[in-house]
């Protein structure tokens, strides 16, 4: 009996992962970079929330709201500098960082990245 | 937990390795096999940024730095890092290191070997030593500089050449929060720990943007909102900064007439009852700064504070004040916090009584989640300088320079004479750059810190600098006061050298060695008594061979006095996440509140039924000071109408010698800027990003404008960080008369678009 409502309920939560999953998308597609392995030349003189606030508003407001945003992790924590360094996606390694409690061996798990469940900008689980 | 048989043995050669070398690998990990972390050994240390003192494990990998973690075990951050901290192996291998010796010659410095630069230093120490005098030399230290360098310095210094031009940049910071515990407390340093957050229902913020200058408090304060929803902040600040995030109240004052408001906030706690009469009566003098006064001389005095007369002072609503009294009093418990705002003033150590005034009255101290408790701006500015005796007026131990027994019993274990120590304080820093300006300091050794980029109103003092035999000790090169030495002597970087730092919570954390001196640089210490011997004081130094024995000895200086940390030693620091003294034995635990029951110093027989024992005050009562309110020395003015405050951001670290090394840290704010509110910048005709120029009574600067509703109207402020653009040729080098610490936070200002 127990099996089958944890059955119920992890197909219940897929369903409701997959949705945030398209939404989020859907969401991010509207006001969001495309971002490719070089982050386009702009003026750097300016830093990236103050840009980011006027281009990609979605992904600045996500990102502010967070907790990650709250305590001031900026885009350069995951990104780079845009300059010398760009990533798209971030690294793991990094969130080891202040994580270093919550790592994982990905040689174990079917995902490969802690970025595969702590998606979008709020990071939060299965965003 | 399954584990290959390959990655088994590996966990257990490093861990093997690592024992032998005296650290704790992440052994109770349960992936230390993972693939990030293969042939990788952490050692632990603490971060090399601002006071908290969080832990950090340092992974080595192949002899390289390869990454760091914050210490899930420390109890400080329990984990978390801080941006800055995030990247701070990153600085080990800066492009920026110096790796070698430079010596002065034909106005330019060169390459040269370690032995000809020491032979240079000492001898023309002791040519100035002879013919001037040793008042002519000083010594210019860190809050950054491990305790045993700290304490090595002030030993040769004030013990063997015998001058107490001997202080250190906490004097820049925390000089007046020094001041304000020893003349309301008896003793220097708060009375509890960060433990006490998580018991703490209201806390009182003032002149602290705690979320940029302090991130891991901040998070810890977040952490406490979440877990107590009755839990309140109030925030007594002149700007609106990411602090707000979790404020309930905020008091937005004009900068420096914020004196009068915590009077008003003690009047208000009498009048509405929440005072705590019997820790009054028990604990508790009354002074009005010269002479003892009663508790009714003190109302009396307070009457002037009214809400309405202290909001008018600083430009508030008076029914705010009202509603942070009610808040501080129906709170059963309370903690202030504070920085540099309260600090960096000409009535810094007048603001910080007025600040344990009300947790005086309140009875809120010395028990869970209540404390008086002052933020600290360095790693090492507890630990070191006020506890190693970094400043020009004290000695190892909390000891004062000026009292006999006290020199006494610190030259016995420097091991020379009582009469070498003198018995007046030296020059305060200011003085001290005064002095050089002047051409009477002729020599100066300066460690770990850039006074050319940090002094107030440097205009003044940088050409002195240029014409003192100034060596400078430092890790990294240019910074703006390596550029204007004589010698720059290469030193060990964090992670490259072992010690002791002591954070702002009285907790003494050992920093281990992980790795080799990068190039020629050699520890600090070493260079100290490298210095004594060829200064011929050899034999006062010849048993230190490592940072153990200094630390060993700097432990007999503090047996028995209200700092002991007799029971720190060196293998106990290695195992344990720091201790918070007094720790008197090796089998104590640390001590949570000073001159409480729990204190191993509390004098039980005199304390009788007293809940507090202020110990290191005659009768064991604190005081309750009735001063004046001060506004500013530079108000503003017809001609100067316009506030300048300075202060930090985020990402960026002081002189930015280390931060500035980091391309993402520089990309979150990539120039130097002025903040500026919205309505002066529409008045002033300037846009954001426009070029401003900012002009003082003592110098201009042209920034980029940001403009942001952060400051009020009226004052702008400027992030100091930038080498390529010196705030600190606006500001003013005023001093506390108490502390001799500038007032970096309020000037007079020009502001018009470039």
């Amino acid at each position: 009996m127990k099996r089958k409502i944890y059955l119920i309920l992890i197909i219940l939560s897929f369903g409701l992962l997959s949705a945030g999953f398209i939404n989020n998308t859907q969401s991010e597609n509207q006001n969001s970079l495309l971002l490719k392995d070089k982050h386009p030349k702009v003026d750097w003189t300016i830093g990236c929330t103050e840009c980011h606030e006027e281009i990609t508003p979605k992904v600045f407001k996500d990102w502010n709201m967070s907790k990650h945003g709250q305590v001031g992790f900026g885009c350069f924590i995951c990104h780079g500098d845009g300059q010398e360094e760009f990533n798209a996606k971030g690294k793991d390694n990094g969130c080891l960082g202040c994580h270093s409690a919550m790592e994982v061996n990905f040689k174990k798990t079917k995902v490969k990245s802690c970025f595969d469940c702590h998606n979008g900008h709020t990071l939060k689980f299965h965003n | 937990m399954s584990i290959s048989r390959r990655n088994f043995l590996k966990a257990s050669a490093l861990t093997a390795a690592a024992a032998a070398i005296g650290v704790e690998p992440l052994h109770k990990s349960s992936v230390l096999a993972a693939a990030v972390q293969e042939s990788v050994v952490w050692y632990k240390s603490v971060c090399r940024f601002c006071g908290v003192g969080c832990g950090v494990m340092l992974g080595v990998k192949d002899g390289k730095p390869f990454g760091i973690k914050g210490d899930k075990e420390c109890p400080v951050n329990k984990g978390l890092l801080c941006v800055k901290g995030f990247y701070l192996h990153r600085m080990i291998t800066a492009k920026n290191r110096l790796l070698h010796p430079l010596v002065r010659k034909n106005g330019k410095l060169e390459k040269a070997s370690w032995d000809e630069a020491m032979d240079l230093v000492a001898s023309r120490f002791k040519e100035i030593l002879e013919k001037d005098g040793p008042n002519a030399l000083a010594y210019y230290g860190s809050g950054q500089a491990q305790t045993e360098e700290t304490y090595l310095a002030q030993r040769l210094f004030k013990g063997y050449i015998g001058t107490n031009n001997a202080d250190g940049n906490p004097r820049l910071c925390m000089a007046s929060a020094v001041g304000g515990y020893t003349t309301s407390f008896g003793a220097d340093e708060p009375i509890g720990t960060y433990k006490d957050i998580e018991h703490c229902n209201l806390f009182l913020i003032i002149g602290s943007n705690t979320a940029e200058a302090h991130p891991v408090i901040f998070d810890l304060l977040v952490q406490r909102k979440k877990d107590s929803p009755s839990c309140k902040i109030i925030f007594i600040d002149p700007r609106k900064t990411p602090t707000n995030r979790i404020v309930d109240l905020h008091l937005q004052v004009k900068p420096g007439y914020d004196l009068a408001i915590m009077h008003a906030i003690a009047r208000q706690l009498i009048k509405d009852g929440y005072t705590d009469e019997q820790f009054i009566k028990d604990s508790v003098n009354f002074s009005n700064g010269k002479d003892p006064i009663t508790y009714d001389d003190y109302k009396a005095f307070l009457e002037k504070y009214t809400p309405e007369y202290a909001a008018e002072q600083a430009d508030i609503n008076p029914a705010d004040i009202v509603k942070a009294a009610r808040m501080f009093g129906e709170s059963p418990t309370a903690m202030t916090m504070w920085c540099m705002g309260v600090n960096q003033r000409v009535a810094g150590v007048f603001l910080n009584n007025l600040i344990h005034n009300i947790h005086l009255l309140t009875g809120k101290l010395g028990k869970p989640g209540c404390d008086s408790f002052s933020l600290t701006g360095q790693p090492n500015a507890c630990g070191g300088v006020r506890e190693a005796g970094g400043l020009c007026h004290i000695l190892p131990g909390h000891r004062l320079v000026a009292n006999e027994q006290h020199r006494k019993v610190v030259a016995e274990i420097w091991k020379t004479s009582p009469d070498k120590i003198q018995p007046t304080p030296g020059k305060h820093t200011v003085a001290m750059f005064g002095a050089a300006a002047k051409g009477e300091i002729k020599g100066m050794y300066i460690l770990c810190t850039n006074p050319a980029q940090s002094l107030p109103n440097l205009n003044k003092y940088i050409p002195g600098m240029k014409d003192t035999f100034l060596v400078v000790a430092e890790s990294f090169y240019p910074t703006e006061t390596s550029k204007i030495a004589d010698v720059v002597l290469p030193v060990a970087f964090w992670g490259e050298k072992e010690g002791v730092y002591g954070c702002t919570e009285r907790r003494s954390q050992h920093l281990a060695k992980a790795l080799n001196p990068s190039g020629e640089s050699r520890w600090d210490g070493d260079v100290i008594v490298d210095l004594a011997k060829r200064m011929g004081y050899g034999k006062g130094f010849e048993h230190f061979k490592g940072p153990e024995d200094v630390w060993s000895e700097y432990q007999k200086t503090t047996a028995g006095t209200d700092m002991d940390l007799s029971g720190a030693t060196y293998d106990r620091l290695k195992k344990v996440r720091g201790l918070t003294w007094p720790v008197p034995d090796t089998s104590h635990p640390g001590t949570w509140h000073r001159f409480t029951e729990g204190d191993p110093y509390f004098p039980k027989d005199k304390a009788g039924n007293r809940r507090m024992y202020f110990y290191a005050k005659p009768d064991g009562k604190a005081v309750i000071f009735a001063r004046p309110d001060k506004g500013p020395e530079e108000p503003v003015s017809a001609e100067y109408p316009v506030v300048l405050t300075t202060g930090r951001i985020l990402e960026q670290w002081h002189t930015m010698t280390m931060t500035g090394q980091i391309p993402e840290l520089v990309r979150a704010n990539p120039v130097p800027y002025a903040e500026l509110n919205p309505d002066d910048a529409k008045l002033w005709g300037i846009k954001n990003r426009d070029k401003v120029k900012i002009i003082t009574r003592r110098g201009l600067l042209t920034v980029k404008a940001k403009v942001i509703d952060r400051t009020r109207k009226g004052t702008i402020f400027i992030p100091w960080h930038w080498p390529e653009s010196l705030t600190n040729i606006l500001t003013i080098d005023a001093v506390d008369p108490g502390s001799f610490e500038p007032e970096y936070k309020v000037a007079a200002c020009q502001v018009a678009k470039a």
